[in-house]
């Protein structure tokens, strides 16, 4: 045995060993992406170098031996540098998407190609456990989220986006119609958790944290929970029925609900931070913003919010039969068409620029036009004009669109002396809302009057507190925002309860440049909406709106996704080296040396622009199976992996082994599942003895949610028997 | 250019003496490129077959060195070094009259078959820099009206 | 009399054939024989005239039409017919000054003969080894000599050979590395075109000191004339007994192969040389195991260039003691280079160790050929660096020439002007090595790259603040992390241009200007109205018509038209066209 030293750590290793595999035998990570027990050593990664006391090189640990007293550092100043340069070289290389452009959108990081890709196969219940994993009230957030997945959706550069929310609205009801999924809930640690606020950040919050073992109750001002979700979106958008069967899935699983009690009135954040472990803050904004125009203060002049509470707690507001709605975004929208189902007749939407620069959802506003809205655009109120301290007209200053401001859209300006005057019996002002900043006077506030909170760690001026959702930093955003807070405030909660510390930062992924992308040969097939009821019909009620899709129609419209995500993300060995390292790639930008491209055969898919050119697959084909089917082509930065002559995979010798798709470290090469569509899903691998041919043989079976995916050969045995994957899964199951 | 039906058959002598040597395969490669011009695919698969080395083996080493060519090229064979001692003296416009006078690019034929263009590491000829071999023979010292003089030489010459 | 024509490569380019079939023609009372590359490239094509009694009379820059000319003066003795033909006193210095060791007998005798090389005391050393000395006293006597690897690295040869000599195995292999692919580098060529028997004599020796039956040369394809002369040698040497069983009657027998590479300039580096040998693509092994370990087939190993085995029948036939007496305290004997570049007299210069850049770039090659300052030399090529003009007394020496970022190398020494852009020359060296970066490690394959593109941007104007910086810090990466050596010293044009000429890199980003004025995207042509003599020579020769003016009136250049092609440049017999 030779003794040596690795990180100060004394370390026996046989003789003749290698400093890599030493290290292995210590437990002392040292990254590779070329190297496998199964081949000859390589050296082209360069990742496992290793600096050793004395030697003036870094030494590649993969092929230097120990030796007697040798003192090796595997993570000095300068490996990790070394490696660092070496993983943004590579990925500076590495033409790919770890994950899709609908998950990296989503605020809450939702696997959103997962779940559609799911509802593709019809795996529902998999689906909703999946969605679950972020959103714990998916049926209401799939009905009234602005869904910015399908804003980042790369089908719409096809012709339309995948119809993203609906499709989670679909799982969800899907669950809700049985046997609702109720998570397993860690064994109990001990800890106390206080939730001040039981919106959709709060109601996150407690759900994660009730999961994880701990102990939470939740605290809100009105008679049931839900926060906005309830007292802000009207019912014909999202049933308050949905909302209580997901809520009371949340009390299912063990989280203590205190309604009507007031933060300052029936307790405080300190009161609440004696009795607890950990006070989370949820209050939201739940004031309307002032447009600080004249005539404000008139009778008839309503908070957008307010009004929108008012009718769904069932007092209504006087509003006559002239609707003015100020304001452009969703909250206006809802208000409007609020406003029609009670029956005004003249229901108008003053918005200082035009439809395309509207904030809200595009379907809103062609619904509420349909509904019988009409849209002043291009108008701005000067004032509101009373009659005995009653509102009566809006004096409307005509707009025209100017240079772009710094969001890009048009800056609207007045245009001189042009002014039109509407007569109103009431006027909404839908244009924002605020935290009610006496409620939280403990805690520290920024200039715009909004709680500080850590954007990372949610901490705020109080140790112990922590803030989320509307009422902190920016102010008040769309629900899914706040959930995706809450997802990670829990996470970081649960890590200041076992006493550490947790940056919910997103670590580094690689992402495609678009503008290189192209979708010519791709079919076009136009996107399916769910029914909707006809305007005339829904214009008189608060039925819901939409009917929501059917089997099929779910089905169908899940299949048009682009799968932009990698399926290998959950076992890609490179993105785990990468996130490893504080990299950026970027700074090396430069030309992808492959095209985008695909090859498969029945079973093993290839796309070159994503190879890094370890050679695991190459040498594995020559030293393991003797087959040769694909080879190293051309030199430098443009080789390349490739079947002789450019074949296609399915042209060559190639047995389907799939040992090269389990040697290669990234999503170069991967191996179709069982599923018809494709998704990537962290797949449960486990090895299995089967018999072939009267012979013990080893096979890798993956599963997820229960299922075989997969069954890859694992032996020699395996590896050569030549059976179809047909019939290697016919031995599994 | 076209490409004619490959007579495999001129490579029998080739791969009878070397087959059977190991470590021959970029020596029968060069024989076979002075056979035909370049590599034709049919006899990428004879040597396969007779040497036992997977057509994917011998297409990495074939795409690996800058000597092999998988076109046939035209009947004058322009290398124009690209060694330091060239590119001190002004080899770049030497590369444009070339380009200029046969409209082709680097690695390319013309259309009539007559050149193939293609820019090779240092010659070795580095005092008489800029250097270009044409076929088996090396032109120094060039200019950029030398170069044209030599090409439409050659242009006659094959006429 | 004896007429000998120098035909070596560059003695052919220039014309030396179709010189020597024009003798041919006449009818000459001499014998017209051959010789390899004299070494003055830039007097080719080169006649050279033996009287009798030995004496030279040397013509230079012979064309065909001077035999008949020539023919007057051997046959009729009419020096005068000659007279504009001889080389002058000062350009005969470019030989007198070198101290030749290695190329001791290019130019001189006839390659294709083995009796040539015999004549001139050839296989004397073989014989000596093999009869009166002992493998150990072989190398004993290289380590004497302090002859280092002429490659480029300078290791000590008898320390590798003595490492094969131990390593086990009763099949080892001696090679030699003939794959010469430095751009601006020409030794090897020369050596094996000019003198073939000797590389096949120090081999030889070579293979005797380490216990190797076979021998194997890897040349690159791109010397054909050196192959073919080789392949003459061997079977010359074979037909002899020299090469084969029981040499000279001893017990020693080795084989000797020829393989032609096939354009890769990485196989230069000793593993992927092996694996290229082998027959795969030659892209390096990891080190350890190391060649004389575990080689060629795995077998032990021993590889040197082609300069290393030519320096060692002469330190065997005159004692590792002189060879020693050459040079400074670290490198011993002497060197040849390549001079090439805006020098004015190129060719191969081989002089003792310890003289200095000076020597060799003003006293021998006789300075610039411009009227142009000197502004740097180029050294080892892609290995290598620039070293500039106020370090030109810096001693020809592998520590000396380390200390100053660049390499000794294997050779190449390219001279530049002021006209020759650093930030250019930089890039030029980054396109070469991304072009042969075997593609297997990371650092080297993405690395030259991702540098080649930032050079890329500077020299297009487009460079960025921390540019400079973050070509640094690639640099010292790729070093740190490339797998073998083309790798590992890629960085160092880009590194001792920024060391020496970090001015140029700022002008190119700060102020979009190239101080040179190469880089075309950085400069305008025009033309000054006053030295304009309106003779339309540059418009007639602007290939996209962006040059106007009527006949003897000063024209001018459509600057939005101008494509930078440099061709009016170029063609302006007046000086009225300038570059800014």
């Amino acid at each position: 045995m030779i003794n040596l030293t690795i990180n100060g750590k004394a370390v026996q290793a046989p003789e003749g060993s290698t400093i890599l595999e030493a290290a292995r035998l210590a437990d002392i990570y040292i990254p590779t992406l070329c190297y496998d027990k199964a081949v000859e050593v390589y050296g082209a990664c360069g990742l496992c170098v290793v600096e050793a006391e004395g030697i003036p090189k870094l030494l590649r640990s993969c092929s230097a031996k120990v030796s007697e007293g040798m003192v090796v550092n595997t993570e000095s100043k300068r490996v990790v540098q070394s490696r660092k340069v070496a993983m943004e070289l590579l990925m500076s290389a590495h033409d790919g998407d770890c994950v899709a452009p609908c998950q990296l959108n989503c605020p809450a990081r939702t696997d959103c190609q997962g779940y559609v890709g799911l509802i593709a196969n019809g795996e529902y219940e998999a689906a909703l456990k999946l969605i679950k994993n972020k959103i714990s009230l998916p049926a209401s957030i799939g009905r009234v989220c602005p869904h910015p997945c399908e804003k980042a959706c790369r089908r719409q550069n096809v012709e339309e986006p995948i119809n993203i929310a609906q499709l989670k609205a679909f799982a969800a009801d899907m669950d809700l119609k049985a046997d609702s999924y109720v998570p397993e809930v860690a064994p109990s640690t001990g800890k106390k958790v206080a939730i001040i606020g039981g919106g959709p950040a709060g109601l996150t919050a407690a759900y994660y944290l009730t999961i994880m073992g701990h102990s939470v109750t939740v605290y809100d001002m009105m008679e049931k929970m839900g926060g906005m979700l309830r007292y802000g979106i009207p019912q014909y958008r999202l049933p308050k029925e949905v909302l209580d069967k997901e809520i009371a899935i949340i009390e299912k699983t063990g989280v203590t609900f205190k309604n009507n009690q007031k933060l300052g009135v029936d307790f405080t954040i300190e009161s609440l931070k004696a009795e607890n472990d950990a006070v989370i803050v949820a209050v939201g904004a739940w004031k309307s913003s002032s447009m600080r125009t004249p005539g404000e203060e008139l009778e008839g002049v309503y908070g957008g919010i307010d009004f929108l509470r008012g009718v769904i707690k069932g007092n209504a507001p006087e509003i006559g039969e002239k609707v003015a709605i100020c304001g452009g975004g969703n909250t206006a929208m809802d208000a409007c068409r609020t406003a029609v189902r009670l029956g005004a007749k003249e229901v108008y939407v003053v918005y200082r620029r035009t439809r395309n620069e509207m904030p809200a959802d595009k379907l809103e506003i062609d619904e509420a036009e349909e509904e019988g809205v009409v849209y002043k655009f291009l108008t701005n109120p000067l004032s509101f004009n009373g009659e005995d301290g009653k509102v009566k007209s809006i004096t409307l200053q005509l707009m025209e669109l100017g240079e772009p401001d710094a969001s890009g859209r048009r800056r609207p300006v007045p245009i001189e002396g042009k002014t039109e005057e509407i007569a109103v019996d009431s006027v909404i002002l839908a244009i924002g809302q605020k935290l009610v900043t006496e409620d939280v006077k403990e805690l520290e506030l920024n200039q715009r009057g909004n709680i500080v909170a850590d954007e990372d760690f949610f901490t705020t001026s109080i140790d112990g507190v922590f803030a989320i959702g509307d009422a902190t930093n920016r102010g008040a955003s769309i629900a899914i925002e706040a959930i995706g807070e809450a997802d990670r405030c829990a996470k970081a909660v649960d890590a200041f309860l076992k006493g550490e510390s947790l940056d919910t930062r997103v670590p580094y992924i690689s992402k495609r440049d678009e503008k290189t992308i192209d979708y010519s040969d791709r079919e076009k097939q136009s996107r399916i909406n769910p029914k909707v009821l006809p305007p005339e019909v829904r214009n008189k009620n608060f039925d819901e709106v939409s009917l929501g899709f059917t089997e099929e129609e779910a089905q169908k419209e899940a299949q048009r996704c682009l799968e932009c995500g990698c399926r290998e993300y959950y076992k890609c060995k490179l993105l785990k080296v990468a996130q490893r390292y504080d990299i950026n790639p970027q700074r090396f930008a430069g030309e992808m040396p492959q095209k985008y491209s695909h090859d498969e055969n029945a079973f093993i898919e290839r796309n070159t622009s994503k190879c890094i050119l370890c050679g695991l697959c190459v040498r594995s084909c020559r030293e393991v199976m003797d087959l040769h089917s694909i080879g190293l082509m051309g030199r430098g930065f443009k080789t390349d992996v490739s079947p002789a002559f450019s074949l296609p995979l399915d042209q060559t010798n190639c047995n389907n082994c799939g040992l090269c798709v389990q040697l290669c470290p990234t999503g170069s090469l991967t191996e179709k599942s069982s599923l018809k569509k494709q998704v990537p899903l962290d797949e449960i691998y486990t090895d299995e003895t089967v018999e072939i041919n009267g012979k013990k043989a080893c096979v890798s079976v993956a599963r997820y949610n229960g299922k075989v995916l997969r069954v890859i050969p694992n032996d020699e045995v395996s590896r050569k028997s030549g059976l179809t994957r047909d019939e290697l899964f016919a031995l599994v199951k | 250019m076209e490409k004619r039906a490959v007579d495999l058959s001129l490579l029998d002598g080739v791969l009878q003496e070397y087959a059977p040597v190991k470590g021959s395969l970029i020596t029968i490669l060069q024989h076979t490129q002075e056979i035909y011009g370049y590599l034709p695919r049919e006899a990428i698969e004879l040597i396969s077959e007779k040497t036992g080395i997977a057509t994917s083996e011998i297409m990495g080493v074939g795409t690996f060195y800058t000597q092999f060519r998988f076109e046939p090229v035209g009947k004058y064979l322009i290398m124009l070094c690209q060694g330091t001692a060239c590119h001190v003296n002004s080899s770049e416009l030497i590369l444009q009259t070339i380009k200029d006078e046969l409209g082709i690019d680097d690695g390319q034929t013309t259309e009539d078959g007559l050149f193939s263009l293609k820019c090779v590491a240092c010659l070795g000829c580095c005092s008489l820099s800029p250097v270009m071999m044409i076929n088996e023979d090396t032109y120094g010292s060039l200019t950029p009206d030398k170069t044209k003089k030599i090409l439409k030489e050659l242009r006659e010459a094959a006429q | 009399m004896r007429i000998v024509i120098g035909q070596g490569s560059c003695g052919i380019a220039a014309g030396a054939e179709k010189v020597r079939k024009a003798l041919a023609a006449q009818n000459i009372n001499a014998e017209v024989s051959i010789t390899g590359c004299i070494g003055m490239c830039y007097l080719e094509p080169i006649v050279d005239i033996y009287d009798d009694e030995n004496n030279l009379t040397r013509l230079v820059k012979v064309s065909e039409n001077d035999a008949e000319a020539i023919a007057k003066f051997v046959n009729c003795g009419d020096k005068a017919a000659v007279e504009s033909l001889v080389v002058t006193d000062e350009d005969s210095e470019f030989l007198t000054k070198q101290t030749r060791i290695a190329l001791r007998n290019c130019g001189i005798i006839n390659p294709e003969k083995i009796e040539a090389y015999t004549n001139a005391g050839g296989y004397q050393a073989l014989k000596k080894a093999l009869c009166d000395m002992t493998p150990e006293e072989v190398i004993e006597v290289i380590k004497t000599s302090g002859l280092a690897g002429r490659g480029g690295a300078g290791f000590p040869t008898w320390f590798k050979w003595n490492a094969a000599r131990q390593s086990a195995g009763e099949e080892k292999y001696l090679i030699c590395n003939a794959d010469e692919g430095d751009p601006g580098a020409f030794m090897d060529r020369a050596v094996i075109e000019s003198d073939p028997h000797n590389l096949i004599e120090g081999m030889l020796i070579g293979a005797y000191a380490i216990g190797a039956k076979h021998a194997v040369v890897y040349v690159r394809a791109e010397y054909p004339l050196a192959i073919k002369r080789l392949k003459n040698a061997i079977a010359q040497a074979t037909e002899q007994g020299i090469i084969g069983e029981n040499i000279f009657g001893s017990d020693f027998s080795c084989d000797f192969t020829i393989k032609a590479g096939a354009g890769a300039f990485v196989c230069g580096e000793e593993t992927a040389l092996i694996e290229s040998l082998e027959g795969h693509r030659g892209m390096p092994r990891l080190k350890p195991p190391f060649p004389a370990q575990s080689g060629f087939w795995r077998k032990p190993s021993n590889i040197n260039n082609v300069e290393t085995f030519a320096n060692v029948a002469w330190i065997i036939n005159n004692g590792g003691e002189a060879f020693a007496a050459m040079g400074t305290e670290g490198s011993k004997g002497t060197k040849v280079f390549a001079v090439t570049g805006k020098v004015k007299r190129s060719g191969l210069v081989e002089i003792p160790m310890g003289k200095t850049l000076r020597d060799v770039i003003f006293d021998i090659g006789g300075g610039m050929k411009t009227d142009k300052p000197f502004k740097a030399v180029q050294m080892g090529g892609p290995s290598g660096g620039c070293i500039p003009a106020d370090l030109i007394d810096t001693v020809i020496d592998y520590k000396a020439l380390g200390a100053t970022g660049a390499i000794m190398g294997s050779g190449g020494m390219v001279v530049m002007d002021e006209s020759t852009c650093m930030v250019g020359m930089a890039k030029f060296f980054l396109d070469f090595t991304a072009k042969e970066s075997c593609g297997k490690c990371i650092h080297c394959r993405i690395g030259t790259k991702r540098m080649l593109e930032m050079l890329e941007r500077i020299t297009k104007g487009e460079g960025r603040e921390g540019d400079i910086e973050l070509l640094e810090e690639l640099c010292y990466s790729i070093k740190d992390g490339a797998l073998c050596g083309l790798g590992q010293t890629a960085p160092n044009p880009v590194l001792t241009t920024i060391k020496y000429f970090r001015d140029e890199y700022e002008a190119h980003i700060n102020e979009h200007k190239c101080p040179a004025g190469e880089c075309s995207d950085l400069i305008e042509y025009k033309i000054i109205a006053d030295k304009c003599r309106g003779c339309t020579l540059c418009a007639r020769n602007c290939p996209v018509d962006a040059i106007t003016g009527s006949v003897k009136k000063p024209h001018v250049i459509n600057t939005d038209k101008c494509i930078k092609c440099g061709k009016c440049y170029q063609s302006c017999k007046f000086g009225a066209i300038v570059k800014e």
